[in-house]
């Protein structure tokens, strides 16, 4: 029996090993291949249909039938119209105040919640909550509460303040709309900075603190260079919301009043849905596209970079 | 090695059978053991037309057991973007409503109406329905309209007492007198009426226009301009509250129902939600223009079937109850909806009601919808506008010159027809 085991382990060992190599190297394609056709049909087809839509015109006359090509003409209509350099502008207004209040408020609140405790936990659960709820159901809310007879404008009237038209004042609208999305993204930017902030050393804050820098002073002068990569990859994914945000809109104002808050995403349904210009509101969307995909080059880069490193 | 092939067997088995009998599942969705067949309803009726519904349901059930109605919830101002694509999917409901003002000419274009010609043809009350019930592309009938909506005014009468005006306006100069007295006192305020940026603004504001002769064809000139004029004016006012600009036809409706309004624009469906009114009310035509007369567009929901229904039959035994006397006098008493059919719509007690009358009125002499596929969009184009100058975003004359422009870019861009 001790001969023969100990005869053969090189065999023994060696016999397998090929058998058992091929069956690890053909196990990720179980993996791949569902991956990849589940990616063909529910992101590329569609990216393509939604492509060839805004090269071809396509009415509800023929929307199953076939589709005359029409090469850049439902571009060149629709960069020569104003309706959307207007809205483009709208929707980069959008994603500089979620900038502003992700970055800076989000920054600001983990720098709080960084911080243990029961209170603490309690502001996170109620914040994921928040995170979680359907836009629809949030904006929902939003609308009644902005509502000139609504909940606001009931507390304003408590300190003797005028009533506000919140969602249909021209000036006011596309900045009433922008904080509601601001107040629904917050969460997610406050737990990833928070994320973020716990993942830095203790070694380097007790270090600062032992150079005599203050709390605020550590935060931004130590901490806040820390976590470059990490709000550079916020603030990307920020713009990304702003330029795909339809739910708001829809609810609290349907683009108007006029056209005050239309942004890219409404104007691109209101022509494919409302007007049933299919191709007008394809290419739209494929504007639209195009400027995410100018966003979205750098963060797959950073990606990869953190990956790098 | 052989129980992860076996797994792996098991696996795309399971999928397999799962997608085959899935399949199988759904071909067979329509009948059960018993011969039971369900037909597809796709409805986005709400209060007191959906409780109708309903009924009609259960009592064309309890008469044809053989048939069971599926009714799908839907939202109203998706149905014409689930039933386009439904077509290009072969999953076309049984049966669905639509909404005539707007969704027809495109419903039409894009393949969803099944032909209902020969079903028609063989109706023994095809004589009792007037043309405008029903619906034809080319020669082809698509579509019925059992019973229709017309917008009209309603007023809080206890407000009006309060103010002792004793008459309600039947001009809109008189609308607007009677709105400066109500709103002086900043107690009430005048008008609630949506003026959102699509249909509905439109819907609501073109009767300004339409009895004067105005309409989508012919949308243009100084009677426009007077009739934004007039719109930024009342907005100035505050007339209309800025909030109007967004308010679709249920939220303007909701303020009315507060009892802070002294009028309201809305549709005779609402005057089954009206009795729940905590004050007294009345309703009348929609004030005429100066020199004018008051006429407002046909509104409604058509009952058509499902191009890729495969029990179109089965689906017009429901739509034939739907077109009988009774059923026309149920949605009457329920939603306040009126019907189209000469016999119900004489009935006594619709001829008797005082509230339904102006609307009895407002639907002999409607308007003339364009017969142009870019009907919604000229629409649209009309309703952004209005919403624009009630907000204060535009001014009467912008409103106007865009109106004008954009109505008949859309008129154009839709092959030019009227």
């Amino acid at each position: 029996m001790t001969q023969v085991t100990t005869a053969r382990p090189a065999e023994r060992v060696r016999a397998p090993r090929p058998a058992g190599r091929r069956s690890f190297t053909k196990l990720p394609l179980v993996y791949i291949v569902p991956t990849l056709v589940i990616l063909l049909a529910f992101a590329a087809y569609p990216m393509f249909v939604l492509v060839r839509m805004s090269l071809s015109d396509v009415g509800p006359s023929n929307i199953i039938g076939e589709w005359p090509f029409v090469g850049l003409q439902n571009f060149v209509d629709v960069v020569s119209g104003s309706e959307v350099w207007a809205s483009t502008l709208r929707t980069a207004f959008v994603a500089a105040f979620l900038l502003c209040s992700n970055l800076i408020i989000g920054f600001l609140a983990a720098s709080v919640l960084s911080v243990k405790g029961r209170l603490t936990t309690i502001v996170l659960g109620i914040m994921v909550f928040v995170w979680a709820l359907p836009p629809l159901v949030s904006g929902s809310l939003w609308k009644f509460l902005l509502d000139d007879s609504g909940a606001v404008n009931a507390v304003l009237g408590v300190f003797g303040l005028p009533s506000v038209s919140w969602l249909s004042e021209p000036d006011l609208a596309l900045w009433s709309v922008a904080a509601v999305i601001a107040w629904a993204s917050l969460p997610f930017s406050i737990l990833i900075i928070r994320g973020g902030l716990l993942a830095i050393s203790p070694d380097v804050l007790e270090a600062a603190a032992l150079d005599g820098a203050g709390y605020w002073r550590t935060r931004f002068q130590v901490v806040l260079p820390l976590l470059r990569p990490t709000l550079w990859i916020l603030g990307i994914l920020t713009v990304l919301y702003a330029f795909k945000s339809f739910d708001f809109f829809y609810v609290l104002t349907r683009g108007g009043p006029g056209t005050v808050t239309t942004t890219l995403p409404v104007q691109s349904y209101n022509e494919a849905f409302s007007n049933f210009a299919m191709s007008t509101g394809a290419t739209i969307a494929v504007i639209s596209m195009l400027f995410v995909i100018l966003i979205a080059v750098p963060y797959v880069r950073s990606i990869r970079m953190e990956t790098t490193e | 090695m052989r129980s992860r092939k076996t797994l792996s067997t098991v696996a795309i088995g399971a999928s397999l059978t799962l997608a085959v009998s899935g399949c199988a599942i759904q071909e067979n969705a329509s009948s059960d053991a018993e011969g039971v067949t369900t037909l597809d309803f796709w409805s986005y009726y709400q209060g007191g037309q959906a409780e109708w519904l309903a009924e009609e349901v259960k009592s064309f059930e309890a008469a044809n057991p053989d048939i069971k109605i599926n009714v799908i919830k839907t939202v109203g101002d998706q149905q014409d973007q689930k039933l386009l694509a439904s077509v290009a999917t072969g999953t076309t409901p049984d049966l669905f409503i639509n909404n005539i003002v707007v969704d027809f000419p495109t419903l039409a274009a894009g393949g969803v109406f099944a032909d209902l010609t020969p079903y028609w043809d063989d109706l023994d009350d095809e004589s009792q329905f007037p043309t405008a019930a029903v619906w034809k592309d080319g020669d082809a009938v698509y579509n019925l309209l059992p019973f229709t909506n017309l917008v009209g005014m309603y007023y809080n009468l206890d407000i009006l007492s309060e103010y002792g005006i004793t008459e309600a306006p039947t001009t809109l100069d008189e609308l607007q007198a009677d709105m400066a007295t109500v709103t002086a006192d900043g107690k009430y305020k005048g008008l609630a009426l949506s003026g959102a940026p699509d249909v509905e603004g439109a819907w609501l504001f073109a009767p300004q226009l339409l009895g004067e002769g105005i309409n989508y064809c012919n949308f243009e000139g100084p009677k426009v301009d007077e009739a934004f004029e007039r719109l930024d004016a009342w907005a100035d006012a505050d007339y209309i509250p800025k909030a109007a600009a967004t308010w679709d036809q249920n939220a303007s409706w909701q303020q009315f129902m507060t009892g802070g309004y002294a009028f309201a624009f809305n549709g005779n469906w609402q005057l089954g939600n009206v009795k729940d009114a905590d004050f007294a009310y009345g309703t009348a035509l929609y004030p005429a223009p100066e020199g004018g007369t008051s006429q407002v567009y046909p509104g409604g929901e058509g009952f058509g079937i499902g191009s890729k229904s495969e029990h179109p039959e089965l689906a017009w035994k429901f739509i034939e109850h739907i077109l009988t006397p009774e059923a026309g006098e149920a949605i009457f008493e329920s939603a306040g909806s009126i019907p189209v059919r000469a016999d119900a719509a004489e009935s006594p007690a619709i001829q008797s009601d005082e509230f339904v009358a102006p609307f009895v009125i407002a639907a002999s002499d409607p308007g003339t919808w364009p017969n142009n596929e870019n009907t919604a969009k000229m629409q649209t184009a009309l309703g952004v506008e209005v919403s624009a100058v009630i907000s204060g975003q535009r001014s009467g004359a912008e409103g106007a010159a865009n109106a004008i422009k954009n109505v008949a870019d859309a008129m154009a861009e839709g092959g030019g027809g009227c």
